[in-house]
C-alpha cells in the first residue's frame, strides 16, 4: 500500500462517516451528536482558515473570529434588517467577510510574525467593540436573532433548515465545497507559491514571486473560508452575536489547528473534533477541563509540532515503507 | 552602440553613520564574466543588495539593459531577468529539490492560477527537470532540500536562479566554504554558464577570480578603486595598497 492509497482510504472513511452520520450516530451514541458533528464541521472551517494562513503561508492570525463574525452578522442583518432571503443573506455574509479580509489584509500582510499576529488581534477587537456598542444594528450583548427563510420554495414544495436533515446536509455540502476549494488551491501553482513564501520569503521574492500579493490572496481566501463558517453558524443558531468575534474564539481556532496539524488539509477537522468532543464530555464533569487542553497544546507544540496530522503522516509513511519515500501533504 | 548590461551611476548607500557604498560608478558590458573583488566591508554585497532591490538606495541610479531599475520591488527586478544567489545559502528547505526548481521556473508564467493542478504545468516541469539535470542534481530530485549536503545546496542555490531563465546572474561568493573538489566542480559550472548568460561574481578566492574573470572591478571603502582585465588589475598599485596595506614597511 502506498501513502496515497492510505490517505485516500482515510479521506473515504471521513466522507462516508460524514454522509451517514445522521443515521449512524443516533444508533451508537445519541441523536444530539448529529448537531455536535454539524458544529464541529462548521468550526473546523474556522480552524482551516487559520491553517491556510499559518500552515501554508506562515502567517499566524489571532483574528480569524472577525471574519467569522462578519459572516454571522452578514446573514443576520441581511435576513432580519434588509429583508434578504436565504441565499441573499448567506451570500451577503460571505461577501462581507471576504471584503473585510481584503481591507484588513492590505494592511496586515505588510507585517509578519508577532506584528502580524498583533495587528490581526487589533482589527478583530475594534470590530468586536463596534458590534457590541452598535445596538440598533447588531443587537449588542443580546445578539441579533432572525427567523429562518426557506432554502428553496417552489409552489408547495419547500426546503428549510428547520428540517434537521436538510440543515445537516446543507452544512455538509457547504463545508465540503470549502475543503474542495482549499484542496484545489493548495495543489495549484498558487498553493506552491504559498509554501514557498512560508519557507523563505526573501528567496521567494528573489525568484520573482510577488510575496505581498501571494500573502494577500491567502489572507482573503482564509477570510472567505472563515466567513462561510460564520454564515453557516448563524444559520445553524438562527442568530448572530458579538461574542463570536472576541479573540478567545480566534485563539481557540489556533489551538484546534495546531493540535490537528498545521499544513495538512484535514488536520483542522481532526483537531476541532477532538477538542469539541472533549469539551462536550468533560465540561460538565470538570469545570476546569481547559487546564487539560492547555497541557495537551503545550505537549503538542513541543513533541509533535505538526500535530495529529503530522503523527498520522509519520505513521502512514512507516506503514507504507520508507522505499516509497515521497514527501507530500495528507 | 550597444546598450550596457549594467550601469551603476553614482550609487550611494548610507547606513546611519556608515557609508557602505559611496558614489560608486561603473558600467559593465554584456558578453563577459565580471568579477567584483575587494577587502571585507568594501560594499560588494551591499551593492548586490541595491542592484536586486533587497535594500533601497540612498542616492544614485542603477540601470539594467538601459532601464532604470533603482528601488524597483525585488520580484519585478527578478522578472526583468536579473537573478542572484545569496552568500548565506538559502533554499526552500521544506520542499524537494524538484519542487524548489519548479516554483522558480513557474515564476516566469505567473503563480496566480488557483484552480489548475501544479503537477500539470508542462513548461515548468520541463524547465525544472532541465536545470536539475544540468546541475547534476537528478539523483537528489525527490529529496528535501533541507537534507542536501552543503555543496548540493550551493548548486541548488544556483539552480533556483537559473530556473528563472535570467539574462544576468549575480553570484555572491558561490564557492565560499567549499572543499577543493566541490570548488573545482562549481567553478567549471560557472565558466560553462558564462558562455550563455552574463555573470557577475563576488568572490574572495583571488586565484579563482583571476582564472575565470574577463573583467575585474575592485571595490574599497564603498567606492570603485579600479576596473580592468585580470592582468591590468594585478599590476595596479592602488589595488596592491588596498589589499596589502600601505607601503610603510616595504623597502
Amino acid at each position: 500500500m502506498t501513502v496515497r492509497t492510505i490517505n485516500r482510504f482515510g479521506t473515504l472513511v471521513l466522507v462516508v462517516f460524514t454522509l451517514t452520520a445522521p443515521w449512524v450516530l443516533p444508533v451508537f451514541v445519541d441523536a444530539f451528536w448529529v448537531d455536535i458533528y454539524s458544529e464541529i464541521l462548521i468550526w473546523s472551517l474556522l480552524a482551516a482558515s487559520v491553517n491556510l494562513l499559518f500552515g501554508y503561508v506562515g502567517l499566524l492570525s489571532f483574528g480569524q473570529a472577525l471574519y467569522f463574525g462578519m459572516g454571522m452578522y452578514g446573514v443576520a442583518i441581511g435576513i432580519a434588517k434588509l429583508g434578504f432571503g436565504f441565499w441573499g443573506g448567506f451570500g451577503f455574509g460571505v461577501v462581507l467577510a471576504t471584503a473585510m479580509a481584503a481591507v484588513a489584509g492590505v494592511l496586515a500582510v505588510r507585517l509578519t510574525w508577532h506584528y502580524f499576529a498583533i495587528i490581526t488581534v487589533v482589527f478583530s477587537l475594534i470590530f468586536y467593540f463596534l458590534a457590541l456598542s452598535w445596538k440598533p444594528l447588531t443587537g449588542g450583548d443580546d445578539g441579533l436573532p432572525f427567523s429562518m427563510p426557506p432554502l428553496i420554495s417552489v409552489g408547495d414544495f419547500e426546503l428549510t433548515l428547520t428540517d434537521p436533515d436538510v440543515q445537516y446536509f446543507f452544512i455538509v455540502l457547504m463545508v465540503g465545497a470549502c475543503y474542495a476549494i482549499m484542496g484545489r488551491i493548495i495543489s495549484s501553482p498558487l498553493g506552491r507559491a504559498f509554501v514557498t513564501v512560508r519557507e523563505n520569503d526573501l528567496r521567494a521574492s528573489l525568484i520573482g514571486l510577488n510575496v505581498y500579493m501571494i500573502r494577500l490572496s491567502a489572507f482573503i481566501v482564509s477570510g472567505f473560508i472563515a466567513g462561510v463558517a460564520g454564515a453557516l453558524f448563524a444559520l445553524f443558531g438562527r442568530y448572530a452575536s458579538a461574542n463570536f468575534m472576541f479573540y478567545h474564539v480566534s485563539g481557540e481556532a489556533v489551538v484546534w489547528a495546531i493540535i490537528g496539524g498545521v499544513g495538512t488539509l484535514f488536520g483542522p477537522i481532526v483537531g476541532t473534533s477532538l477538542l469539541i468532543v472533549l469539551r462536550e464530555e468533560l465540561s460538565h464533569v470538570w469545570a476546569h477541563y481547559p487546564i487539560l487542553v492547555g497541557i495537551v497544546v503545550i505537549l503538542t507544540v513541543i513533541f509533535a509540532p505538526k500535530g495529529i496530522g503530522g503523527i498520522w503522516a509519520a505513521l502512514v509513511h512507516r506503514f507504507a515503507g520508507a522505499n516509497t519515500g515521497k514527501g507530500g501533504d495528507a | 552602440m550597444t546598450v550596457p548590461l549594467l550601469e551603476i551611476d553614482d550609487v550611494t548607500k548610507q547606513f546611519g553613520g556608515l557609508r557602505a557604498v559611496s558614489n560608486a560608478n561603473f558600467t559593465l558590458e554584456t558578453g563577459k564574466l565580471h568579477a567584483i573583488i575587494g577587502p571585507n566591508g568594501a560594499g560588494k554585497t551591499t551593492l548586490f543588495n541595491l542592484i536586486t532591490g533587497t535594500l533601497p538606495t540612498t542616492s544614485g541610479h542603477i540601470r539594467f539593459l538601459g532601464d532604470d531599475i533603482t528601488d524597483e520591488p525585488v520580484h519585478k527586478i527578478s522578472q526583468r531577468g536579473l537573478a542572484r544567489t545569496l552568500q548565506i545559502k538559502s533554499v526552500f528547505g521544506g520542499l524537494t529539490v524538484r519542487e524548489n526548481l519548479w516554483i522558480a521556473a513557474r515564476s516566469r508564467f505567473g503563480v496566480f492560477a488557483p484552480f489548475m493542478s501544479w503537477r500539470s504545468c508542462q513548461k515548468s516541469n520541463e524547465r525544472a527537470d532541465a536545470v536539475c539535470e544540468e546541475l547534476g542534481l537528478m539523483a537528489h530530485a525527490d529529496q528535501l532540500a533541507a537534507n542536501l549536503s552543503y555543496g548540493d545546496v550551493a548548486l541548488l542555490e544556483i539552480g533556483l536562479a537559473l530556473a528563472t531563465q535570467p539574462k544576468l546572474l549575480l553570484l555572491d561568493e558561490p564557492i565560499c566554504g567549499m572543499g577543493p573538489a566541490e570548488t573545482e566542480k562549481t567553478v567549471a559550472k560557472i565558466q560553462d554558464l558564462a558562455k550563455r548568460i552574463d555573470i557577475i561574481i563576488i568572490e574572495h578566492d583571488i586565484e579563482v577570480v583571476f582564472n575565470i574573470a574577463d573583467e575585474i572591478t575592485v571595490m574599497a571603502n564603498g567606492g570603485v578603486l579600479a576596473k580592468g582585465t585580470p592582468d591590468e588589475i594585478a599590476k595596479d598599485p592602488d589595488v596592491r595598497t588596498a589589499y596589502l596595506g600601505d607601503d610603510d614597511d616595504d623597502a
